[in-house]
């Protein structure tokens, strides 16, 4: 039943916003920050118990720990820079919510690079010299 | 056929994992790269009986290359995990300790010639003299384990033109306070002419040959007066030596007495 919890501090946030915007639009954006955090602490808990699934399987079948991590970075990393650029895009910040994805893109590209390495040494040492 | 087994299983298992990571994230801006990371696993997965048979560990060879990349990142990328970086940490503390304890040592050298100068004025009645001292760590012979103590290195004095210095040693505290109010007034150096041949030549050369060694402190007065000063000076370079000695614990080869009027150096 936590949908309900949710979607009820989802609606009550908005109302909340709306009545406040004309006021005071800061502490409208406050409040939009306050709720996307709150939800997101929802979240987080059953995003955990996820990965600690996929963790223990992995463990027990025996793959690669470096593989693992890898897809717990790039989760973390899109997640994080999503939730910011939000929140950013939220108060109005187009142009600085599109900067955080763009971060969050070439983290995850970053995260590419060991393994391009890898790949393209291996291919090279199976073309004849 | 055990290898075939493994690798199958890996496969399978990371192809999955990618499938689900995929509908976990968030947006679709993400979605084309977090698929291009996932689908390079996916190679790296299928490629790894050859990455092995080629390089050796496949594994291995991916967590070393990911560890290089996690020390040479950014600041806030590395923790701080590698020994090397712990080395740095440790080079920093040290620096800085150094720095703080140079830093304690001036000041504590400049508290020391503070009240080097209020004695000297204090006994002598010299006023305007400069002090300047050296500080620095030495081993104490008391102490175990050869610990490193401050002490002083040397001590350098510095006395104020003859005027004021024969004023005050003549009358003490009394023409201290005379030469308070007279602003110090040094006058250039003239030029020193040397004739080795004759005495009795012209008059600047023959003002400065009987003394050559005072002819420096020349533009200060006259012939007669110099070598007063110069005994006065001696005699009061003398008594702070002396004084510097029974109050500091000193040697007095770490004293150093300059007097810029006479230009005497005693040490």
């Amino acid at each position: 039943m936590e949908i309900i919890q949710i979607v009820g501090i989802g609606i009550l946030a908005t109302v909340l916003i709306l009545v406040l915007k004309e006021q005071k639009p800061v502490f409208a954006f406050l409040l939009t920050t306050a709720a996307g955090i709150l939800i997101f602490l929802f979240l987080i808990g059953k995003i955990g118990m996820i990965l600690g699934t996929l963790e223990r399987v992995a463990e027990s079948s025996g793959m690669e720990m470096i593989h693992i991590k890898t897809v717990f970075k790039i989760i973390g990393i899109s997640y994080i820079a999503e939730f910011g650029a939000q929140i950013v895009r939220d108060a109005g910040q187009e142009s600085i919510a599109s900067k955080i994805e763009l971060a969050g893109k070439v983290l995850i590209m970053v995260l590419a690079v060991p393994i391009i390495s890898i790949i393209i040494e291996t291919v090279m040492k199976l073309l004849p010299a | 056929m055990t290898w075939l087994g493994g690798w199958l299983h890996e496969l399978i298992l990371v192809v999955l994992m990618a499938a689900f990571v995929e509908m976990l994230l968030p947006s679709k801006s993400m979605e084309r790269y977090a698929r291009l990371v996932l689908s390079l696993l996916i190679l790296l997965a299928m490629l790894s009986p050859l990455i092995s048979l080629l390089k050796g560990d496949a594994s291995k060879e991916l967590s070393a290359a990911v560890r290089q990349q996690e020390n040479s990142g950014w600041p806030g990328g590395g923790k701080g995990k590698g020994g090397e970086s712990l080395d740095q940490i440790l080079a920093d503390g040290r620096r800085l300790a150094a720095g703080a304890r140079d830093q304690s040592l001036k000041l504590a050298a400049e508290e020391i010639a503070g009240q080097m100068r209020d004695q000297i004025a204090g006994s002598t009645g010299a006023k305007g003299v400069k002090v300047t001292v050296a500080l620095g760590m030495g081993k104490n012979p008391e102490a175990p384990l050869g610990q490193e103590v401050p002490g002083i290195i040397s001590v350098t004095v510095v006395l104020p033109p003859p005027q004021g210095s024969a004023g005050s040693s003549t009358a003490g505290a009394a023409g201290g306070s005379g030469t308070e109010g007279s602003p110090i007034h040094i006058e250039p150096v003239k030029p020193v002419q040397i004739s080795l041949e004759d005495s009795s030549g012209d008059g600047s050369a023959g003002q400065a040959s009987p003394m050559p060694e005072d002819s420096v402190a020349a533009g200060a007065g006259s012939g007669g007066n110099d070598t007063r000063q110069a005994s006065e000076a001696d005699a009061e370079a003398g008594n702070i030596i002396r004084l510097l000695e029974e109050n500091w614990n000193l040697d007095p080869g770490q004293i150093k007495v300059q007097s810029t009027g006479a230009d005497t150096v005693k040490s």
